[in-house]
C-alpha cells in the first residue's frame, strides 16, 4: 500500500506565471520519460526482479517517482495560475483550454496523450534493467533542455533536484544490473 | 562489489544539491540554497532535508546492504527526522493520515494550504 505525505519531496513556490514554461513541462508528465512512465514502469517491473534487492530497490525509486509527478503537477499548475484565454491561446495552450481548461492531463509537451506502452515491461530483469538505465538517462537530458527555456530560480531549482535524481537512479540501476550480472553468472550478450 | 559510494554530503547539502553522495553527484546549473522567510518554512526545509536523505541513503541501502556504518546513520537521521516531523505536524497541523495530531475536533487534515498551493 502507499501513505500520502502532506508535502512535497522538494518545496515548488513559482510567482512568475510562464506558460511557454508549463507547455513544455508536459514532457516530465505524460511525456515517454516523464515521472508517470517511470512511476509505473518500475513498480510494475518490480514483480520480475530476481531477489529482494531489486524488488527494493524498484519499489522505492517508483515510488519516489510518484512524489515527482506531484513536483511536476505543482509546477505546472502555479505556472498556468490565473492565465486568461488569450494568454493560452498566444502560448499555443487553446487545445489545453478547451479539453481540460486549467486542470492537469497527461500529455507530453506536443499535447500528445499519455499511452501504457511507455512502461516498458519485458519480464526479463536485465532487459528491464538496461531499459531503466536509458529512460533515466533520457529524463536527464530532457531536464537539461528544459532547464535552457528559463531563467527563473524558482523554476531552475526544483528542476535541478529532478535532474539530479536522475543522475542518483540511472547509478542505482546500474549498479544493481552489475550485481545482478555477477550473481547470476550472466555476460552483456547474454 | 566494488562500492564508490563512501562519502556523504551533510543532509542539507545533498538536499540542495538533490545527492547525498559525493563521488556520483553531477553538478549542473548552480545550486540552489533555501532562505525560509518564516519559522514554518525553516522546520520544513529541516523536514525535506532529512527525508531527503533518508530517501537516497534508502536507495543506496537495497544494493549494499552490508554496510552497517550507512545503516547506522540512518537511523540517526531517521530518529531526527520523527523528532522534527512531531515538531512540525505539533505547531502547524498534521501532514501524514497517522498523525498524533488528528485526535482533535474539527477533523483537521482537509486543512489548506496544500502541498501544490504556494
Ligand atoms: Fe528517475
Amino acid at each position: 500500500m502507499w501513505k500520502y505525505v502532506k508535502k512535497l519531496e522538494y518545496p515548488v513556490n513559482i510567482q512568475k506565471k510562464d506558460l511557454n514554461m508549463a507547455k513544455a513541462l508536459m514532457a516530465q508528465y505524460g511525456g515517454p520519460d516523464g515521472e508517470l512512465a517511470a512511476s509505473l514502469r518500475y513498480i510494475n517491473q518490480r514483480y520480475n526482479m530476481p531477489d529482494g534487492r531489486g524488488k527494493a530497490l524498484l519499489t522505492d525509486i517508483g515510488t519516489e517517482e510518484l512524489a515527482h509527478i506531484e513536483i511536476i503537477a505543482a509546477m505546472v499548475h502555479q505556472l498556468m495560475k490565473g492565465a486568461s484565454i488569450e494568454e493560452l491561446k498566444q502560448n499555443g495552450l487553446t487545445a489545453q483550454f478547451v479539453e481540460h481548461d486549467h486542470a492537469l492531463f497527461p500529455v507530453d509537451a506536443a499535447m500528445v496523450p499519455f499511452t501504457a506502452t511507455y512502461i516498458e515491461t519485458s519480464g526479463d530483469w536485465d532487459a528491464d534493467l538496461v531499459s531503466d538505465m536509458a529512460a533515466e538517462k533520457r529524463a536527464k537530458v530532457t531536464y537539461e533542455n528544459l532547464m535552457k527555456m528559463t531563467n527563473d530560480p524558482d523554476v531552475l531549482a526544483p528542476l535541478s533536484f529532478l535532474r539530479q535524481r536522475e543522475v542518483v537512479h540511472y547509478q542505482r540501476f546500474k549498479e544493481l544490473r552489475e550485481f545482478y550480472k555477477q550473481k547470476y553468472q550472466k555476460k552483456d550478450n547474454q | 562489489m566494488l562500492n564508490e559510494n563512501k562519502i556523504l554530503f551533510d543532509p542539507y547539502q545533498g538536499f540542495i544539491r538533490g545527492n547525498m553522495f559525493e563521488s556520483i553527484f553531477d553538478q549542473y546549473g548552480n545550486i540552489y540554497s533555501f532562505k525560509p522567510i518564516n519559522e514554518q518554512a525553516k522546520l520544513l526545509t529541516y523536514l525535506d532535508m532529512l527525508e531527503f536523505a533518508c530517501i537516497d541513503i534508502g536507495l543506496y541501502l537495497d544494493i549494499y546492504n552490508d554496510d552497517n556504518k550507512k545503516i547506522e546513520y540512518y537511523n540517526e537521521l531517521n530518529k531526527e527526522k520523527k523528532r522534527i516531523l512531531d515538531e512540525y505536524e505539533s505547531k502547524f497541523g498534521p501532514i501524514e493520515l497517522c498523525s498524533d495530531y488528528l485526535n482533535r475536533s474539527p477533523w483537521s487534515w482537509d486543512n489548506d494550504p496544500w502541498p501544490w498551493e504556494v
